[in-house]
């Protein structure tokens, strides 16, 4: 069986990298005696995978992580024992136990919503929002391991809107089709003639696919 | 802190290198409010996050303040320069991570000396926290800043800019000295007059309490007592049982790599063999252990609150520590199932059994580290290392043969006699670990064999035998360093030396007396500071200070002290007595050696302290 958590990674923890987060989250999962499973091999490490890794700076509301456990375990146990194995800036807000056959969180992640709050509210740019989805294209260089590359990221673009001094959008986030926050928001900036403003962005919701509808992740 | 500034500090975090280390809200630490703590105590590492958090001192007391109903401690640790240099910058004051109060609102700012190039640190955290560097400076608003640790054996360096020291070990110390601030603040009394409170606390020494005069040839002539009730010299302080002692049952848990990332158990405190050169061994005494019941129950509860993957067991020698095979194996039944290894940090070289190695490398192989210190036996007898050849060559042999092919070998040079020979000697032990090594049959040893060798220079230290002597010029270390280099060409063998002009500094400061605390200010203001650090470390600039302060570096770390001179450290009863300090200093000189006190007491001092060393009671029945 395998159990997927929803989880909060706190404002406090937000420059807490990947891999550091990984490990937290291992020793919390030891701590919490939960029947865990282990890697086979020399090193055995304990088996453990996030939805997709978090941006440097961001919070987390609601990131999606999937832990195999030996036998059956009641959700709702899990959620406890393992909250009560962590520190204050992280927590289990869901819990669902599914077969070991069920298709891993990464595979099934196909966007994510976020919000971003600029220094300074974002009545400035709020204007220039209808105009720049009204673009056809929205030409972008996004930064990969082999370099540098020119992509459109109009297509990646779900919703993108402002409320309360916030910005909001759903992106692409799966394998094929990437678009972080940050460069839409450098695009934005942009296109409104703007100077980017220093902003905190925060994941709200991974999202799967029911049809061709996007719902949360974790109720795929 | 204000909610601006914390915008703004959240900004800064976003462009300095490993901001983790300034997040806080780790596993396993205090969640206190701050405003409800009768007494607040920040306690401050004068180094970085990584390695602060390494340090088991910290987390014992740590634990101890905060066990108390009304006290409350947080962690400081110094800002890496690009985090400090942005602060000043953005006005940010130094702050704690728990909280992120400002650490000029804490009751006490203590410090811990682990080494003498931190201090530069101290007063980079102090200025940060825009706390008055100098005692005389601050007010009846200002906290009170203390401070421990081995380095405070010697307090006088830091004596202008510490309010009061606590001499010894920390546990109960501690407790009554936060206990009596307090109070004080209850009463509402005066700075001086908590001062005075805490003056009469044993192992407490205020320095401004004390008049410091100097005779002509720049040399101590006195340090006494300026008002009635403070003692003429400070009593360390002593924890005679150490399971009766408090130690976390928890430890924070990091989410960065720190330098010891797993659970570390004290299983005894202190050293009897005697080393000459060794500080903690003297400074430390006497030996007092953990049981094998206690050391079971605490590993169980720091293995469920920390979820850690490995234990490693500590104290200045391991290898000395009754049960020792049998801790080993109880803690291996208990934690092979959960995945936790165990290691052994400091192993010395003459009771290493082959057991306990064949044991410890089931769990996990890590290298071998052993610590001959010198060459030959004739200056290992000088020095009463009680090892010899034959000892390391075997210790190093059953290692490769359980499988082992890294070995560390730590040496000094600079020890008084040393001799050519000496150095030859240290590149002939290497010679001879590399030879044992191919003796084991080929498909009985692990491949790739790994033999390090690292020599540092000898800094005389304080309440050691060696406190009289004279550190090598730098010229006559680099010569013997040059010649090394040669000694050193062997196939198989790493050879690492250390920065003599660091050690030579450590050798003023270490025996300095309250005048160096200017230079440390000038060294300091004009720029130096993460001195152990060799990115940061500005030999030239602390030169310039001494020359600046009108002292001559020379004068404290080369010459040879006469036994009757007035030291800046006599204000100290450290246990250990003048009288046997000066009884090793004239045997070593002679090449005598002195036996494990184990074996018989040798009246090193604590004998005279009723209740303090137990061996010595046991001895004598009492
Ligand atoms: S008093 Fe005697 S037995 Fe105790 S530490 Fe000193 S020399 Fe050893």
């Amino acid at each position: 069986m395998k159990m997927l958590a929803v989880f909060e990674k706190g404002p406090r923890l937000r420059l807490i990298g990947h891999l550091d987060l990984m490990r937290a989250m291992q020793r919390a999962l030891r701590r919490s005696d939960l029947p865990i499973r282990y890697s086979q091999g020399f090193n055995p490490h304990i088996l453990l995978t996030f939805a997709a890794p978090l941006n440097l700076g961001a919070v987390g509301e609601r990131e999606i992580m999937e832990v195999p456990v030996e036998g059956t375990v009641d959700p709702a146990f899990f959620l406890d024992r393992l909250n009560a194995a962590l520190p204050p800036d992280l927590k289990i807000l869901a819990c669902r136990a599914v077969e070991d056959t069920h298709k891993s969180p990464m595979a099934l992640l196909r966007a994510a919503r976020y919000s971003a709050q600029p220094e300074g509210g974002a009545d400035d740019v709020a204007p220039f929002i209808g105009p720049f989805l009204a673009q056809k294209t929205v030409p972008a260089v996004k930064k990969t391991k082999s370099g540098e590359k020119e992509v459109d990221i109009r297509p990646m673009i779900h919703e993108l809107s402002c409320r309360d001094g916030r910005i909001f959008a759903t992106l692409d986030l799966r394998e094929e089709s990437t678009c972080k926050m940050e460069l839409l928001l450098d695009r934005l900036y942009a296109f409104a003639g703007l100077e980017t403003p220093h902003f905190l962005v925060r994941r709200l919701m991974l999202l799967g696919e029911d049809g061709n509808a996007f719902v949360p992740l974790e109720d795929v | 802190m204000e909610a601006l500034l914390e915008a703004k500090l959240e900004k800064l975090l976003e462009q300095v290198q490993k901001p983790a280390r300034y997040a806080g809200g780790e596993m396993n630490t205090s969640v206190k409010p701050f405003d409800e703590a009768e007494l607040t105590f920040a306690f401050c590492f004068p180094d970085t996050y990584d390695i602060g958090m390494s340090h088991l001192g910290i987390k014992i007391l740590y634990h101890i303040i905060n066990k108390q109903p009304w006290g409350l401690c947080e962690r400081v640790f110094t800002p890496w320069p690009d985090m400090g240099d942005a602060m000043r910058r953005e006005g940010i004051p130094l702050f704690s991570l728990e909280s992120r109060t400002p650490v000029r609102d804490f009751d006490l700012v203590g410090f811990t000396l682990q080494y003498e190039m931190s201090y530069t640190n101290i007063l980079e955290m102090l200025d940060l926290a825009r706390i008055p560097l100098y005692a005389r400076d601050r007010g009846e608003k200002d906290p009170l800043v203390v401070a421990g640790g081995p380095c405070a054996y010697n307090p006088e360096p830091l004596a202008n800019f510490v309010d009061a020291y606590m001499i010894g070990d920390g546990e109960d110390v501690m407790v009554e000295l936060c206990a009596a601030v307090r109070e004080g603040k209850r009463q509402g009394k005066s700075r001086l007059a908590i001062l005075e409170d805490l003056a009469a606390i044993r192992g407490v020494y205020v320095p401004a309490f004390y008049d410091v005069c100097y005779n002509a040839d720049g040399t101590v002539k006195s340090c006494t007592p300026n008002r009635p009730g403070v003692p003429a010299k400070v009593q360390r302080c002593v924890v005679t049982d150490l399971n009766g002692a408090e130690y976390p049952e928890s430890f924070p848990v990091p989410y960065t790599d720190i330098v010891f990332d797993r659970i570390v158990l004290e299983i005894m405190r202190g050293c009897t063999r005697g080393c000459r050169f060794c500080q903690a061994g003297m400074i430390y005494r006497p030996v007092r252990e953990r049981s094998l019941d206690r050391l079971l129950a605490l590993a169980d509860s720091l293995e469920k609150t920390t979820g850690y993957e490995e234990i490693s067991l500590s104290s200045l020698s391991s290898g000395d520590y009754p049960c020792l095979a049998e801790l080993i194996r109880a803690l291996m039944d208990r934690y092979q199932q959960k995945r936790v290894s165990i290691s052994l940090p400091s192993m010395r070289i003459d009771n290493i059994v082959k057991q306990s190695l064949e044991e410890t490398q089931k769990v996990k192989k890590s290298g071998l580290t052993l610590a001959p210190e010198a060459g030959t036996q004739r200056l290992r007898d000088v020095i009463n290392k009680g090892v010899t050849e034959e000892d390391l060559i075997r210790a190093v042999t059953d290692a490769f043969e359980s499988g082992w092919s890294t070995v560390k070998l730590y040496f000094m040079s600079g020890l008084p006699t040393e001799t050519d020979e000496d150095l030859q000697g240290i590149a002939d032990l290497c010679k001879k670990t590399v030879a044992a090594y191919f003796s084991v049959p080929k498909d009985r040893r692990a491949r790739g064999l790994k033999v390090t060798a690292s020599v540092s220079v000898f800094v005389p230290k304080p309440f050691t035998p060696f406190q009289w002597v004279g550190q090598d010029t730098l010229e006559v270390i680099r010569g013997k360093q040059e010649r090394m280099r040669e000694y050193m060409r062997l196939k198989g063998v790493t050879y690492n030396w250390h920065e003599s002009t660091l050690s030579f500094l450590e050798a003023c400061i270490s025996r300095g007396d309250r005048r160096i605390g200017d230079v440390i200010y000038t060294a300091w203001k004009d720029g130096c500071r993460f001195d152990g650090w060799n990115e940061h470390f500005r030999y030239e600039t602390w030169l310039a200070a001494f020359e600046k302060c009108g002292l001559d570096p020379a004068f404290y770390a080369y010459r040879v002290r006469p036994l009757e001179e007035v030291l800046p450290w006599d204000v100290i009863d450290a246990g250990v007595t003048k009288e046997f300090l000066i009884r090793e200093y004239e045997k070593a000189l002679k090449g005598t050696t002195t036996k494990d006190c184990r074996k018989g007491c040798n009246a090193c001092g604590l004998q005279r302290w009723k209740g303090a060393c137990p061996a010595y009671e046991n001895a004598r029945g009492v």
